[in-house]
C-alpha cells in the first residue's frame, strides 16, 4: 500500500485544528433521555457510564446483539497504529474466556453471523443469530469485551485472519480512494488512518500492543450495547459486570481531537485499475438539518440503480461504478465520492455537473419525486433488525442517539428533518459545502507498463 | 478429520437451547387466501414501516427453448422499463413511476416463475400493485426498450462470468437439468443478441396468463391489496401455462467432469448433487447436510467467512426444479482443491455409511436452524420464499415448516438422504486462463 506518500501531501497543506476536546472532558450536562419510540428501551449497564438499548422488532425470528465502542482505529497513543483496533477486537472474539466458549465458537454454534467493523473513531462487533439464542449471545459477548481475557493463540488466529482481510480489502478502490481522502481531509486524529492497513501493517502489530489497546477500549463503562429484534423475556438478564472501573476508567471515552486539513492537496497513488474520488468536509451530526440534506445529496445522486449519476454512468458504462455518501461523524461529517471504470474523467464530468446543477433549487415536482424515494430509502434501508442495530450503534457513539434513522420509525427526528426538507435549503447546502474547489482529490492509476523493448514495437 | 471438527464440546446457546425445552425460532404466522382465483399467501409483521408483495408468473427458465435463451429475464427487465401512465397523466417507464410513489420494483427469475417484487409504504403498494398491471397490459418490447434491457442483461451476464462460483453451478446446471432450466438466468450476450421483439411478444402472450400467477406478501398490514391483486390479474389474458415435461437428467454412476477456463484468479470447483424440493420428506436432512458440508472444512475463524473467504461451502438450491446441491471448493483460499474434492467424496461416503452420533445431530441442527432464520431477513426474501413454499403445496407456504422440518431430522435421516442424494454428482472445474482476458 503507499499510505507514506499521505503523509507528505497532507504536511504541506494549511492545518486547522478542530475545537474537540483529547481526552477526559468535563462530564456533560445531563440531557434528557432521547426518544427512541415505544419498543426501544434505553439503560445503563450496571447503572454506569455504559449504555444499553434494547429494541422489540416483529419479522424475521432473528436478534442483533451489538457492542458499539468509541475507540480511534489507530490506538490512543500519540503514533497511531493502523488496524489496532480491529486487531484487538479480532483477538478478543477469537480468544476462549476462563469459563465457556470464544464468542466466535458461541455464535457459530448459533448458527448466527458474527462481524467486527472498525471505523475511524469506533469499532462495532456485530452478531446476528436466531431469537433463542440471543441471551446467550449477549451473555458472551459481555464476557469477551466488558473484561477482555486475551490469549496468544486468539491473537494469532486473529493476526492472520486480518492479514487475509487485508489482502482482500488491498483489491477494493472504493477502500482505496476513501483511505486516501480520509488521510488528505484529516491532518491527524481517528479519520486521518485507515482502520485497516496491509498485511504488513497488520503484522507488526503485538500481542501487548493489542492488550493494551483492549484494556483501555473494552469495558463496560465505555460501551454501548445494543439488542435488537424478536426479543422474548429479559434478554440482558445473563450480561456480564465486567471489570470494576475508577477515575478515569468509570467514564466513556471522550472523542478524540481531529486536525482539519484547509486546502488538502490533491493524492496520487498507484492500484490495480483506475479510480479516482472526492471528499468534502461536511456538517456535525449536532446540525440534523444539513446533515440529512447531504444525505438526501447523496441518495439522489448516488443510490444505485436510481441516482442520477450512477444512471447515467449505467447507460453510457455498464462496467462503471458509482460511490456516493454522507458520512455522518460527530464534527465534521464527509461527504464522500469514489469512481472507477474506464474512462474516470467522463465519470469525473458527469458527477461534477451533477453536484453543479444540485447548487440551483429542484424544481417541485422533482424534489418532490426526489423525497419520496429518499423517504422509501430510508425506510427500505432500515427493513431488518441488523440494520436498525447498527444505526442505534453508530449515532449514539457519533452522539445523537435520537437521530438514528430507524429510531422512532417515522415519527423520530431524523424523517422529521426529511419531511422539513426544501429545494431552497437543499441547494444552500449544496452551495455550502460541496464546491468542486473545496474538494479533496484522489487518484488511483495503474503503475506505467515498462516501455516496450527495442526492435520488438510494431 | 472433518467429521471430528463437528463434534466440539457442546456450547452455551445449544445448552440454553435445550433447556428451554428446545425452543424453536418462529417466523409470524402466516395466512393462505385466494384473491380472485389467485393463490395469495401473506405475513404481517406488526410495527413494520413496509410491506413487500411478490407477483410469481409462470414465465420462468423452464419456458425457454434454446433459441430463446435469456428470453425470461429480458421480457421482465423490458416490463420494468414499460412506459405507463403514471400519477399527473405523463407516461414513464414503470420502475420510475413507481419510484416517485415512493416505492420500488425488482424482479428475478427462477426455473418456474418470473417473479416481480413491490415494495412501499403500505398505502401506496395498491398502487404501486396498479401500475405494474399498467405494464402487463401494455408491455412495450421495442426499440430503445429492448436495446437497453438487452444492454442491462449482457452486462450482468459478463459479471456473472468472472464470479467462479457462479460459472461452477452453471456448468453443474447445464449437465443436469432439463433444456430451458439449465440455461443462464440471463442468458449469454450471443442468445440475447438473436432476441426480438416478436420472440418477447410470443413469450409474453404464451407466459403471462391469469390463470398461472400466485402471490405473496410480508410487512405491514396493507388494506386492499387483495383488491388490487385481483386487479392486477386482469391486466392478463386468460388461461394457463403448461410447465414442459422434461425431466432431469440422470447423474452418472461415474462422477462427470466438465472443465473451463475463465478470468478468475484461482482454480474453483462446484460438486453438483441432487436434492430434495421443499415439500419431500428428505428436505430438513439436506438442510443439515447443507450446514455440516459447508461447515465441516471451515477454518477457524471468529468472524464469519465471506464466499472470496471461505475454503469449502455448500448451497442448497432448493428453488430449482428439480432442486439440487452444490458444494464448491475455492482454490483462491488456499485450500488445495483436488484434497478438497476428495475430502468432501469422503466426507459423503461417510455420512451414508455411519450414522451421526446424538450430540454431533443436535448441534448441527442447532447450527442449521440459526442460518436458516439469519439468512432469510428481509421483506423480498421472506417474500419471495413463503410464495415458493405455498406454490410448493407447503401450508400457508410457512417457513416454519423448514425449521420444523430441520428440528425433526434424526440420525436415520441424514443417513438416508446422504445414501440417496450424495453419492451421485457432477464436477464443474473453473480454471483461470492462462492469459487473461482484458474484457
Amino acid at each position: 500500500m503507499k499510505r507514506s506518500l499521505l503523509g507528505a501531501a497532507a504536511a504541506a497543506t494549511l492545518v486547522v485544528a478542530c475545537a474537540l476536546p483529547s481526552h477526559a472532558a468535563a462530564p456533560a450536562p445531563p440531557a434528557a433521555a432521547p426518544d427512541l419510540g415505544p419498543n426501544v428501551a434505553l439503560g445503563h449497564i450496571l447503572g454506569g457510564a455504559g449504555t444499553t438499548i434494547v429494541g422489540h422488532f416483529e419479522g424475521a425470528p432473528v436478534v442483533a446483539v451489538e457492542l458499539w465502542y468509541r475507540a480511534p482505529s489507530g490506538g490512543f497513543g500519540s503514533k497511531p497504529r493502523s488496524s489496532l483496533a480491529r486487531l484487538a477486537a479480532q483477538t478478543a472474539a477469537s480468544s476462549k474466556p476462563l469459563v465457556g466458549d470464544a464468542l466466535g465458537t458461541v455464535v457459530q454454534s448459533a448458527g448466527g453471523k458474527l462481524q467486527i467493523s472498525a471505523y475511524g473513531d469506533s469499532i462495532a462487533i456485530s452478531a446476528l443469530v436466531p431469537s433463542t439464542a440471543a441471551r446467550a449471545v449477549v451473555h458472551a459477548m459481555s464476557v469477551a469485551f466488558f473484561a477482555p481475557v486475551l490469549s496468544e493463540d486468539g491473537f494469532r488466529a486473529a493476526q492472520r485472519e486480518l492479514a487475509t482481510a487485508a489482502i482482500i480489502s488491498g483489491f477494493d478502490p472504493d477502500a482505496a480512494v476513501r483511505d486516501a481522502l480520509f488521510a488528505a481531509l484529516f491532518a491527524s486524529g481517528p479519520q486521518h488512518e485507515a482502520p485497516l492497513g496491509s498485511p504488513k501493517d497488520v503484522g507488526v502489530l503485538s500481542f501487548d500492543d493489542v492488550k493494551a489497546f483492549a484494556t483501555r477500549a473494552f469495558r463496560a463503562q465505555n460501551a454501548t450495547l445494543v439488542v435488537n429484534g424478536a426479543i422474548d423475556g429479559n434478554v440482558l438478564s445473563d450480561l456480564a459486570k465486567g471489570r470494576p472501573a475508577s477515575g478515569e476508567d468509570a467514564a466513556a471515552e471522550s472523542p478524540a481531537a481531529s486536525s482539519i486539513v484547509a486546502s488538502p492537496a490533491p493524492v496520487h497513488h498507484t492500484f490495480e485499475e483506475s479510480a479516482t474520488g472526492y471528499a468534502w468536509i461536511g456538517p456535525p451530526i449536532s446540525d440534523e438539518r444539513a446533515a440529512t440534506a447531504m444525505d438526501f445529496v447523496a441518495d439522489y445522486l448516488f443510490r444505485p440503480d436510481s441516482g442520477i449519476v450512477a444512471r447515467e454512468l449505467a447507460r453510457t458504462d455498464p462496467g462503471a461504478s458509482a460511490n456516493g455518501q454522507f458520512i455522518t461523524l460527530r464534527d465534521p461529517g464527509v461527504f464522500f465520492v469514489s469512481l472507477s471504470g474506464a474512462d474516470v474523467t467522463r465519470e469525473q464530468n458527469v458527477t461534477l455537473a451533477a453536484l453543479r446543477a444540485l447548487k440551483t433549487p429542484l424544481g417541485a415536482e422533482a424534489f418532490a419525486r426526489a423525497r419520496a424515494a429518499f423517504e422509501y430509502h430510508l425506510l427500505s434501508d432500515v427493513q431488518t433488525a441488523g440494520a436498525v442495530a447498527d444505526n442505534f450503534g453508530w449515532y449514539s457513539v457519533e452522539g445523537n442517539l435520537a437521530y438514528a434513522p430507524g429510531a422512532n420509525g417515522t415519527g423520530g427526528a431524523y424523517f422529521k428533518a426529511a419531511e422539513a426538507l426544501t429545494p431552497e435549503f437543499l441547494a444552500q447546502t449544496v452551495q455550502r459545502f460541496l464546491a468542486p474547489e473545496a474538494a479533496a482529490t484522489a487518484t488511483l492509476s495503474p503503475p506505467s507498463k515498462k516501455p516496450a523493448a527495442e526492435g520488438k514495437s510494431t | 478429520m472433518t467429521l471430528g471438527r463437528i463434534g466440539v464440546a457442546a456450547t452455551l446457546p445449544v445448552l440454553i437451547w435445550a433447556l428451554a425445552g428446545a425452543a424453536m425460532p418462529t417466523y409470524p404466522p402466516t395466512a393462505q387466501s385466494r384473491a380472485s382465483g389467485v393463490p395469495f399467501v401473506r405475513e404481517v409483521d406488526r410495527g413494520a414501516s413496509l410491506a413487500g408483495l411478490s407477483v410469481f408468473v409462470a414465465a420462468g427458465l423452464e419456458q425457454q427453448t434454446v433459441a430463446t435463451s435469456g428470453i425470461a429475464a429480458l421480457v421482465a427487465e423490458c416490463l420494468v422499463r414499460t412506459p405507463v401512465e403514471a400519477a399527473g397523466g405523463q407516461r414513464e417507464p414503470l420502475r420510475d413511476a413507481i419510484a416517485a410513489l415512493g416505492g420500488n420494483v425488482s424482479y428475478a427469475v427462477d426455473d418456474r416463475t418470473a417473479h416481480f417484487y413491490l415494495e412501499s409504504r403500505p398505502a401506496e403498494l395498491p398502487a404501486l400493485a396498479a401500475l405494474l398491471a399498467k405494464a402487463f397490459a401494455q408491455p412495450n418490447f421495442s426499440g430503445p426498450i429492448l436495446s437497453a434491457a438487452r444492454a442491462t442483461l449482457t452486462q450482468r451476464s459478463n459479471e456473472g462470468e468472472k464470479n467462479p462460483l457462479r460459472v461452477g453451478v452453471q456448468m453443474f446446471k447445464e449437465s443436469y437439468l432439463p433444456a430451458g432450466s439449465a440455461f443462464p438466468d440471463f442468458g449469454t450476450s450471443a442468445s440475447l443478441s438473436q432476441l426480438g421483439p416478436q420472440a418477447l411478444a410470443d413469450f409474453f402472450a404464451r407466459t403471462y396468463r391469469r390463470g398461472s400467477i400466485s402471490a405473496s406478501a410480508v410487512g405491514a398490514a396493507t388494506p386492499g391489496l387483495a383488491g388490487a391483486l385481483a386487479a392486477l390479474t386482469q391486466a392478463l389474458p386468460a388461461g394457463s401455462v403448461t410447465a414442459p415435461d422434461r425431466p432431469a437428467r440422470v447423474l452418472p454412476a461415474n462422477p462427470k467432469r466438465v472443465v473451463v477456463r475463465r478470468d478468475v484468479q484461482g482454480p474453483f470447483v462446484v460438486l453438483g448433487f441432487a436434492a430434495p424440493a421443499p415439500k419431500d420428506a428428505d428436505f430438513g436432512a439436506m438442510l443439515v447436510l447443507e450446514t455440516l458440508l459447508s461447515s465441516a472444512f471451515e477454518r477457524t475463524s471468529a468472524t464469519t467467512l465471506n464466499l472470496a473467504e471461505k475454503p469449502v461451502g455448500a448451497l442448497y438450491l432448493y428453488e430449482t426444479t428439480p432442486a439440487s446441491l452444490v458444494v464448491y471448493v475455492n482454490g483462491s483460499s488456499g485450500l488445495d482443491p483436488t484434497g478438497g474434492l476428495r475430502e468432501i467424496g469422503l466426507v459423503a461416503k461417510s455420512l451414508a455409511s455411519k450414522r451421526i452420533a446424538p450430540d454431533e445431530l443436535r448441534k448441527l441442527k442447532a447450527q442449521t436452524i440459526g442460518a436458516f432464520v439469519t439468512g432469510v431477513t428481509t421483506l423480498a426474501d421472506r417474500s419471495y420464499l413463503i410464495g415458493l413454499f405455498a406454490a410448493d403445496g407447503i401450508p400457508n407456504g410457512s417457513l416454519d415448516r423448514a425449521l420444523d422440518a430441520i428440528d425433526g431430522t434424526t440420525a436415520a435421516d441424514i443417513e438416508r438422504a446422504a445414501k440417496r442424494y450424495l453419492q451421485k454428482y457432477v464436477v464443474a472445474i473453473v480454471l483461470p486462463r492462462d492469459n487473461p482476458t482484458s474484457h
